[in-house]
């Protein structure tokens, strides 16, 4: 345990380096839920294509090599860009935090258009034309029916993809982000206890796991409180 | 930048040689998951507190941390401990092929114990009180009536998590392993044309995540043609 006091600090910096890829990649799965979701439901033919193949790309592909792809692939693509601007620019590449927060985002969001996508039909259609009948208008209908009664729907498998997505954070290690996996790498190299500083990463995430599975649960309840006195 | 066909066309012999690996981590991972999974599925249906909570231990800890973390705690962590450099298992654990081996079998060992138990709650109260009216004991109960339903029930959760196994298969490549990540990971370091090979290896495996649901849609509807079509 010794080996661990002058590391504390290390950790704490990179466990907030996980949480800030969390939040980010959140923000962005669900906006490419949301759109994901919305083009599959549409009538156009175009955009179920889109959505369809992006999905199937995206949940069949390893995590790692999205996150390949998006590293290595912006580095190149941007590389060749500045090139064509000044020819005396060698190599440029994109930080890691974005890197990895976008690619487990595009991950994730694909996870999110099917759990929307589910979410969305099961609102009744009833009420979707209560609504219009009512005179409210598309954006009314989408705000004040749909939204209210699909995110209640979507919670448990959403609270799944939150969990998947902290883990997947783990990964951006692997592309040179100074998380906690990283961290834990070199506290290795100094002190040569691998099993201690790879449990301490363990133990992390089993915390922030542990508070999304609990936030989850409580949001569960929350939202099923109109359902309470028929039990 | 232009992106180049030829070398994709190149570059898949050379990732399909790297596909053996990828298969044997996959099979073998899955069986030995199945494996595990059955016994701490029975565990955590025992009712008994000694068996109930070393299973739930270890289903909380294995789908907590991100398998990264697992593989490196394993191959990386393990031989820190005294007991294991001096154990009998050593000759293995030693190997980065049995540490990935071990590491994605607990942990698909975890997942795929908690879809069995939702399959197993899954079976309908009624058909159970009518196996018990008709004086079947507890064990055939569990095997002649709740087995079979459970297993369907589980299937289509199952065939979902076999994919991710196909998709944490790729993780190997980050403890020196050359399975089909490792080998495009390689080619890229030489040919630095990022595009090209990534593409090419993610679309093997998506013939893999392809055929894995295939196959298991088959079976499903295979197990469920004694019920009613809707």
């Amino acid at each position: 345990m010794s080996d661990l006091v002058g590391w504390a600090d290390e950790y704490f910096w990179g466990a907030m380096v996980v949480l800030r890829v969390f939040a980010v990649s959140l923000v962005l799965s669900v906006i490419i839920g949301l759109v994901g979701a919305a083009m599959k439901l549409s009538r156009s033919r175009v955009a179920n294509a889109i959505a369809g193949a992006y999905t199937v790309v995206f949940r069949g592909t390893p995590e790692l090599l999205v996150l390949l792809i998006v590293y290595f692939g912006a580095a190149v693509t941007l590389t060749a860009i500045a090139q064509s601007v000044d020819p005396s620019i060698k190599f440029i590449d994109i930080p890691p935090f974005w890197a990895g927060a976008f690619a487990i985002a595009l991950i994730v969001g694909a996870y999110m258009t099917e759990t929307f996508r589910g979410a969305f039909l099961g609102v009744d259609p009833g009420h979707v034309e209560a609504a219009r009948a009512l005179g409210l208008s598309n954006l009314q209908t989408f705000i004040y029916v749909r939204i209210p009664q699909m995110w209640r729907l979507a919670l448990p498998n959403f609270g799944n993809h939150m969990l998947s997505l902290m883990k997947d954070t783990a990964l951006i290690s692997v592309i040179g982000l100074e998380e906690i996996v990283f961290v834990a790498e070199m506290a290795t190299s100094v002190t040569t206890k691998p099993f201690t500083m790879f449990m301490v990463v363990a133990l992390i995430y089993l915390c922030i796991t542990t508070v999304i599975t609990l936030a989850v649960m409580a949001l569960e309840k929350y939202a099923n409180r109109h359902l309470e006195g028929s039990r | 930048m232009n992106f180049d066909v030829s070398l994709v066309v190149e570059s898949i012999p050379r990732m399909l040689e790297g596909i053996g690996l990828t298969l044997q981590l996959l099979i073998l991972s899955s069986a030995i998951g199945l494996v595990l999974a059955i016994i701490t599925l029975l565990m955590r249906i025992s009712g008994k507190w000694f068996l109930v909570a070393p299973a739930a231990i270890y289903i909380y800890f294995f789908r907590g941390t991100p398998i990264l973390v697992q593989i490196f705690i394993i191959y990386y962590g393990l031989p820190q401990l005294e007991f294991i450099r001096e154990g009998a298992l050593w000759p293995v654990l030693r190997e980065p092929f049995w540490c990935c081996v071990i590491a994605l079998s607990l942990n698909g060992g975890a997942y795929v114990s908690e879809i069995l138990r939702g399959g197993v709650l899954g079976v309908e109260k009624g058909v159970l009180e009518a196996a018990s009216a008709l004086g079947i004991s507890r064990s055939q109960r569990f095997v002649y009536i709740t087995s079979p339903i459970a297993i369907r029930l589980s299937i289509p959760a199952y065939s979902n998590d076999m994919i991710s196994m196909v998709k944490s298969t790729a993780l190997a490549s980050t403890v020196t392993l050359l399975d089909m990540t490792g080998v495009a990971r390689t080619i890229v370091a030489q040919t630095f044309a990022p595009y090209e090979i990534f593409i090419a290896a993610a679309s093997i495996y998506l013939v893999m995540a392809w055929m894995i649901q295939k196959g298991f849609g088959l079976l499903e509807r295979r197990m469920s043609r004694y019920v009613k079509a809707t």
